[in-house]
C-alpha cells in the first residue's frame, strides 16, 4: 500500500511560493532570558528585495543573521526555498552576506577574497577565474584584482565585498548596513550602483538599514522593525501613504510626520489647536493623532484643501527647492514643507491648510491606523 | 640609547673574544683587539666532548617544545575565545597556575613522568615544557583581535570551525607564532633544572647541562668554555633575530589585550 506523502509535502506541493524565497515562521530570539525578537513572520518571494528597517536595537541585524545561520533560531522555523533550515550550517544554507565593515580577509589579495568560498565549494579553477572576472567586471574592479585589501579605499572594499558575494551566485544576498561606514557622497553613489546592480544580477536579497532614504530607494518592499517585532511590510508606497502605526509614520518620511492631539466628535475631527475637519468613521470620543505629512501642509486657499490653522513660524529654513517651516500647534511641534520663499523669517503668520484625504487618524492609546 | 646598546654589548664581545684567543680573562691591561684569534677552542669544544650529541638533543627537545607550544596553545587559545560553561573558572585556573614557581611542582612532575614511562628522554625533557599558560593568553589575545566578521564571513563562505583556525586565525597572528616560537625555544633551550632531574645517561644530556658538565671537568681551559657559551647562545640568537621584528609586535599586541 502507498504511503501517503507527509502533510509538510502535500502544503508545499499545493502552494508554489512556498517552494522558493525565504519565509519566517513566528521567529524567535532570546539571548538568556531576555527576548529580542518576538515572533516574525515573513514571506519573501523570490528575486524580491526586501528592506529591514527599524531603529538601533530593533533586532534588524539579529534577524539577519539567524536566515544567515550566525545565530540559533530560539523559536519559530525559517525556510529558504522550500527547506527548513533551522539547524543547518551557515555554508549548507547557500547565502552571501555582506557585512558592515566588509570583512574582507586581509591576508589576501582581492583575487583570493572572491575565490575564496568558490575553493571550498569544489568549483573548478577556470570556472572560478572566470566568474571573478565577471563580477569584478559588472561592479568595475578589473584594475584591483591583484591588491590586498589595505592598498583600497573604502568604497573599493565595499565593492570587493559585494563582488565575492556576487561570484558564489547563491541563493540569498544578505547585506547588513553596508554602506554606513562611506561618506555621505560615496554613501549615495553605491546606493545607485546596488540598485544598478539589481537588475543585472536577480536574487533574492535582503537587506539591513537604518536609514528609511536607503529603504525607499532599493526595496521592492519594506518591512519596518522595532522592538523586536514587525510593524508593517509594505511597498515604499504603502508605507508611505498609508503608515499601519504611529511608528511607521513617524519613521518613514523626512522630515517626520506631524502627529497632532486629536478627537473625533459629532463625525468632525477636532485637532487640538486647530480647525476641525469633516470626518466619518468609527473613533468617537477616543483620544486620537492625527497626522500629517510636512509636504501636505500647503498654503491656505489651495483648491480642495481645507484651512487648518494659522501658524506663526518659529523657525524658517530655506532649502532651495522648498523651505521648511517649523511652528507650534497647541504646544505640538510641527513643520511645513512649503513653496521656496512663502515664508522669509520667523515670526511671520502663515495659513496653512491641508486636504482631508491626507490627514491619518491613529488611536493614541494602542498606536494602530484607524 | 647608543651608549646603553654599547654597553650591553661589551659582555657578549668579551665573550666573543675569549673564546677566540684563550688568553686569560684576569690578564691586566685587558687587550681591547683579540691578538691573533684563532677557532681551535671551538674545534676542541666539538670533539673533546660530546657535543654534537648534546646539540642534536638541545635541538631535539627545543623542537618538540616549540611545536607542542603552537599545537596546544593555539588550541587553547581559540577555546577560550569562545564562550563554554565555566570558562571564567578555566581562566581563573590556569591564572592562578601561573602563580605557581616551577620547583614547586618539579616532584609531581617526575612521578607523572616517571609513570608515563618517559624518563630520559627526549618526549620526557620536553613534556613540561609542551605547553605555557602565558602563550596560551597571547594566542587568546591574538585571536580576540581578529574581528568577529570575519569568521562569519568566514563561516559562510563554507569553512568548517577547524579551517577558520587554520586559514584565518593562524595567518592573522604570525606575531603571536613569532612570540611563542622565540619565547618556548629559548626557555627549553637554556631550561636546566628539569633536564638535570629526568636525564640519567649522559647521551640525553642537552647543552645547558653539558655546559655545567664541561665546567667541573676542566676548570682551567677559559677560551674552551667561552667557545662552548658561544655555541650555546649563538641559536637562540639566530631565531630571536629572524623574528624579532614579529616579537615585538606580539608582545605588545598582548599587552594592550590584557
Ligand atoms: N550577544 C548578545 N547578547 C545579548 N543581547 C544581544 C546580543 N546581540 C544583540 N543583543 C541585543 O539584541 C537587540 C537587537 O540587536 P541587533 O544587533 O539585532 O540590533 P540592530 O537592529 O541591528 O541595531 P543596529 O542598527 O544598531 O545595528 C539589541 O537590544 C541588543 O542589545
Ligand atoms: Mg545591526
Amino acid at each position: 500500500m502507498p504511503m501517503p506523502p507527509p502533510i509538510a509535502a502535500v502544503e508545499e506541493a499545493a502552494s508554489p511560493s512556498l517552494s522558493s524565497g525565504v519565509q519566517l515562521r513566528g521567529v524567535v530570539k532570546a539571548y538568556g532570558s531576555t527576548q529580542v525578537v518576538h515572533g516574525v513572520d515573513l514571506d519573501i518571494a523570490d528575486k524580491e528585495f526586501v528592506v529591514f528597517v527599524g531603529p538601533s536595537g530593533c533586532g534588524k541585524s539579529t534577524l539577519l543573521r539567524m536566515i544567515a545561520g550566525l545565530e540559533d533560531i530560539t523559536g519559530g522555523q525559517i525556510r529558504i526555498d522550500g527547506r527548513v533550515v533551522n539547524e543547518l550550517d551557515p555554508s549548507d544554507r547557500d547565502v552571501a552576506m555582506v557585512f558592515q565593515d566588509y570583512a574582507l580577509y586581509p591576508h589576501m589579495t582581492v583575487f583570493e577574497n572572491m575565490a575564496f568560498s568558490l575553493r571550498y565549494r569544489g568549483v573548478a579553477k577556470a570556472e572560478i577565474r572566470r566568474r571573478v572576472d565577471e563580477a569584478a567586471r559588472i561592479l568595475d574592479i578589473e584594475s584591483l584584482v591583484a591588491r590586498m585589501p589595505r592598498q583600497l579605499s573604502g568604497g573599493q572594499r565595499q565593492r570587493v565585498a559585494m563582488g565575492r558575494a556576487i561570484v558564489r551566485d547563491p541563493r540569498v544576498f544578505l547585506f547588513d548596513e553596508p554602506l554606513s561606514n562611506l561618506d555621505a557622497k560615496l554613501r549615495v553613489a553605491m546606493r545607485t550602483e546596488i540598485k544598478r546592480l539589481r537588475e543585472r544580477v536577480a536574487i533574492t536579497t535582503i537587506y539591513v538599514t537604518h536609514d528609511q532614504v536607503e529603504a525607499m530607494t532599493l526595496a521592492d518592499r519594506i518591512v519596518i522593525l522595532n522592538h523586536g517585532r514587525i510593524e508593517q511590510v509594505g511597498t515604499p508606497e504603502e508605507v508611505y501613504d498609508t503608515p499601519a502605526t504611529v511608528f511607521v509614520a513617524s519613521f518613514i518620511g523626512a522630515p517626520p510626520m506631524n502627529l497632532l492631539p486629536a478627537r473625533q466628535e459629532d463625525g468632525t475631527l477636532a485637532i487640538a489647536g486647530g480647525a476641525a475637519m469633516p470626518r466619518i468613521g468609527a473613533a468617537e470620543g477616543r483620544a486620537l493623532l492625527a497626522g500629517i505629512r510636512p509636504e501636505h501642509l500647503v498654503p491656505a486657499g489651495t483648491p480642495g484643501t481645507l484651512p487648518l490653522i494659522d501658524a506663526r513660524a518659529t523657525l524658517v529654513e530655506p532649502l532651495g527647492s522648498d523651505t521648511l517651516v517649523s511652528f507650534e500647534v497647541a504646544g505640538t511641534p510641527a513643520i511645513a514643507r512649503l513653496p521656496p520663499r512663502s515664508v522669509r523669517r520667523a515670526g511671520e503668520m502663515v495659513p496653512l491648510a491641508v486636504a482631508a484625504d491626507n490627514i491619518h487618524v491613529f488611536d493614541q492609546q494602542t498606536g494602530q491606523r484607524i | 640609547m647608543v651608549v646603553i646598546c654599547v654597553l650591553m654589548l661589551i659582555p657578549f664581545y668579551w665573550v666573543l673574544k675569549t673564546s677566540l684567543t684563550g688568553e686569560n680573562i684576569y690578564a691586566y691591561p685587558p687587550a681591547i683587539i683579540p691578538v691573533d684569534p684563532h677557532l681551535f677552542n671551538y674545534v676542541d669544544v666539538w670533539y673533546m666532548i660530546p657535543f654534537p650529541r648534546y646539540l642534536l638533543n638541545s635541538v631535539i627537545v627545543t623542537l618538540m617544545a616549540v611545536c607542542g607550544n603552537l599545537l596546544f596553545n593555539t588550541a587553547a587559545g581559540y577555546a577560550l575565545t569562545r564562550d563554554f560553561p565555566a570558562k571564567r573558572w578555566v581562566v581563573l585556573l590556569l591564572l592562578s597556575c601561573m602563580l605557581i614557581p616551577f620547583q614547586a611542582t618539579i616532584i609531581p612532575a617526575y612521578l607523572i613522568t616517571s609513570w608515563l614511562g618517559v624518563l630520559n628522554t627526549h618526549l620526557g625533557i620536553a613534556l613540561p615544557m609542551l605547553s605555557t599558560i602565558i602563550c596560551i593568553f597571547i594566542f587568546k589575545a591574538s585571536f580576540e583581535a581578529v574581528p568577529r566578521s570575519l569568521i562569519d564571513a568566514a563561516r559562510i563562505d563554507g569553512l568548517s570551525e577547524w579551517r577558520v583556525m587554520v586559514r584565518i586565525m593562524l595567518p592573522l597572528s604570525k606575531p603571536a607564532i613569532a612570540t611563542n616560537v622565540i619565547l618556548n625555544s629559548i626557555w627549553s633551550w637554556n631550561a636546566f633544572m628539569w633536564p638535570l632531574i629526568i636525564t640519567r645517561s649522559p647521551e640525553m644530556q642537552t647543552l645547558p647541562l653539558g655546559l655545567a658538565r664541561f665546567l667541573s671537568v676542566m676548570e682551567n681551559t677559559t677560551g674552551a668554555l667561552y667557545a662552548f657559551v658561544v655555541l650555546v647562545l649563538v641559536p637562540g640568537l639566530a631565531i630571536f633575530l629572524m623574528a624579532q621584528k614579529e616579537f615585538i609586535q606580539g608582545l605588545t599586541s598582548g599587552a594592550t589585550k590584557g
